[in-house]
């Protein structure tokens, strides 16, 4: 009889921890974008012979609209991105165009650093598309993190065979791995320094690392954010893309 | 000329009928043979020509490494300089080489319509127009001058829906990192028959490009073409010789460029083997039936020669040498038909009805050449002389079994 039980305990344990992982990794993306967001950032691109530093200011309406506008260096000063649902276009100032990137294009770098356009575009993928387990807990800094594994669904338009993720107890984002179907370790996402933003814990510096490229990786430090504030109705907008409100 | 040479000799044109027949038989499969192999190393040399030709060259000069992770900043610098020294300096062995300078990088081409991948390539049109077929087989519009255009190969152009006129956007990242972005007008289309590059290629001229990308004076390939392809090892080796020592850089043959072309050969050649060995086993059987008709037919000649005192050893070797010469005979006939056809077609080539139509569209010779060398000449003849003779030698042992007391008793 106790074997019975047993079985029935290991049978019962996923039921139980699934919503619980999935809804963990719910609440951290929300806590990350919040209802709407606007940030000013500075990014690195490193390489094992030079550097690239760019300044950008992002907005983000819940968890499906972006807009992401080069600020410096001058010379790609007001190019743009716009990201609505699973759509992408890019502005560039130069040619004074405004150009959708294809869907075969969505694992090509975004501006040339280690985040693909798809990282900047399918922040709610994470959600719909994949199925969550906890794996265990552990201690970080005095807080309690969850290690979640997050399997895609068969049909999910992704690359990875599966990504883990480490969510502080206030859901804070430690850290994302991206594992090939073999298994294997391919980018990982570390938070480098965790502070305050807009009165919500958040991981102010965070690294994207290529394990297959050695040398290659971006950081991204946010500067300055708000969080729940209400946007302008137009901001998701080509026409906006395309000339922006002073 | 011994006296068994003289005899056999006299004894081939006592039956003139039956030994031209042979004779014929064996010149006429040494024909086939020396001018199917000729056709064969022909066309391959002309493949390969046509490949090299094309898009690829002879020899490409590249950072190690490029060629199988090509990026933007893996390049090769003061480019002007280097290609000017190796123009000179292969120039003194191959009159007439040419030096194409061509710089690449992966951008996202965007019309009205819609938004592709491509491989855009700047090139210098001048030396495209010497070495590279591709810039004969554009179709609509006109092949690049200089300035802010474009070439897209047929697909590409299509996939976008862009004829020569219209105007398309070029999105990629520069050599410093910066957005590199650009409006090209197309100048023309071309269609190369090569799907990959009618699929993804465009082109533009070189200066535009390295504007464009942040590389002045940089380029990612220099291309030789315009040499024979006998002269490449020495190509090679004088590239080598003329290159600087910093970077690193690195000489490809078009084998280690276009590895599908060479296994295509490869294949194509042990197929052809295949046929071959037939062709020798049917010149063989029809030759050893001849031989063995021949020495049944004269059972009472052999007696006869046996009556008289001649030894069986010798009756054997005097069919043999018939055999021999019988041979020889036929096979230089035949070298001499198959060297003069392989002549001919090499000078006038070889075409057949629907091949221009099919060539031209490819801007490919309308002709197959094919090709005498020493290889050609003598291997498929060699093989034949070899296997005839060894064939001959059971009709000739056939011989042993004459009794002169019998055979000469028959009435014939």
């Amino acid at each position: 009889m106790p074997w019975l039980a047993l079985i029935l305990v290991l049978l019962a344990f996923p039921a139980v921890a699934e919503p619980e992982a999935a809804a963990i990794v719910r609440a951290a993306i929300e806590h990350y974008r919040g209802k709407t967001s606007w940030m000013r950032l500075e990014m690195v691109i490193h390489r094992p012979d030079w550097e690239r530093r760019l300044r950008l200011e992002a907005w983000t309406q819940g968890l499906d609209r972006s807009l992401v506008r080069v600020l410096a260096p001058r010379k790609d000063a007001g190019n743009a991105t716009l990201l609505v649902g699973d759509a992408m276009w890019l502005y560039n100032p130069r040619v004074n165009r405004v150009i959708r990137i294809p869907a075969s294009m969505m694992n090509q770098s975004w501006m040339g650093s280690d985040f693909s356009n798809n990282d900047i575009a399918r922040s709610d993928d994470l959600i719909d598309q994949y199925d969550h387990r906890l794996l265990g807990e552990e201690r970080v800094d005095g807080h309690r993190a969850w290690r979640i594994r997050s399997i895609p669904h068969e049909d999910a338009p992704v690359v990875w065979g599966f990504e883990d993720s480490l969510i502080r107890d206030d859901y804070v984002f430690l850290e994302h791995t991206y594992h090939d179907q073999a298994g294997s370790l391919v980018r990982r996402l570390t938070a480098r320094e965790i502070g305050v933003l807009d009165g919500r814990p958040y991981a102010v510096r965070e690294r994207m690392e290529r394990l297959d490229k050695p040398g290659h990786w971006t950081e991204v430090h946010v500067l300055e954010a708000r969080f729940d504030r209400p946007l302008p109705a137009d901001l998701f907008t080509l026409a906006n893309l395309r000339n922006p409100r002073p | 000329m011994s006296l068994l040479a003289r005899m056999a000799w006299r004894n081939l044109w006592r039956n003139p009928r039956r030994s031209l027949l042979t004779l014929g038989a064996i010149a006429f499969g040494v024909t086939l043979l020396v001018f199917s192999v000729g056709l064969q190393i022909g066309s391959y040399e002309q493949m390969i020509t046509n490949t090299v030709r094309l898009f690829t060259g002879l020899a490409q000069v590249q950072r190690p490494g490029y060629l199988d992770a090509p990026r933007l900043r893996l390049d090769i610098p003061a480019a002007r300089d280097l290609r000017a020294r190796l123009e000179a300096g292969l120039g003194e062995i191959a009159p007439g080489v040419v030096v194409a300078p061509r710089a690449q990088a992966f951008v996202l081409l965007s019309s009205e319509r819609r938004s592709l991948g491509a491989l855009l390539v700047g090139v210098d049109p001048q030396a495209e127009a010497r070495l590279s077929s591709l810039p004969g087989t554009v179709h609509r519009g006109r092949y690049l001058r200089t300035g802010e255009e474009v070439v897209l190969g047929a697909a590409l152009a299509r996939n976008l829906g862009l004829a020569p006129g219209d105007e398309v956007t070029v999105l990629g990242s520069a050599r410093d990192g910066s957005v590199a972005a650009t409006v090209l007008t197309v100048a023309g289309v071309f269609e190369s028959g090569a799907r990959e590059l009618d699929r993804s290629l465009a082109q533009m001229p070189l200066a535009a490009f390295q504007d464009l990308f942040a590389m002045p004076d940089r380029v990612h390939a220099l291309v030789l073409g315009e040499a024979p392809l006998g002269a490449l090892p020495e190509l090679v080796r004088r590239t080598r010789a003329l290159l600087p020592p910093d970077p690193p850089l690195a000489v490809l043959t078009w084998e280690r460029i276009e590895p599908g072309v060479k296994q295509a050969i490869e294949m194509d050649f042990a197929s052809g083997w295949l046929m071959y060995l037939i062709l020798v086993l049917v010149i063989t059987f029809s030759i050893l039936n001849t031989f063995l008709m021949a020495v049944l037919e004269r059972r009472r000649e052999f007696g006869v020669l046996l009556a008289l005192g001649f030894r069986h050893g010798r009756l054997l070797r005097l069919v043999l040498w018939e055999a021999a010469l019988l041979t020889a005979l036929g096979v230089l006939l035949g070298m001499a038909l198959g060297a003069a056809l392989v002549a001919y077609f090499a000078v006038h080539g070889l075409t057949f009805e629907g091949m221009e139509v099919y060539a031209e569209q490819f801007n490919l010779p309308p002709y197959l050449t094919p090709k005498l060398t020493p290889f050609v000449l003598l291997s498929g003849p060699a093989v034949v002389l070899a296997v005839t003779l060894l064939a001959a030698l059971y009709p000739a042992s056939r011989v042993r079994a004459v009794d002169p007391a019998e055979t000469t008793r028959e009435v014939g």
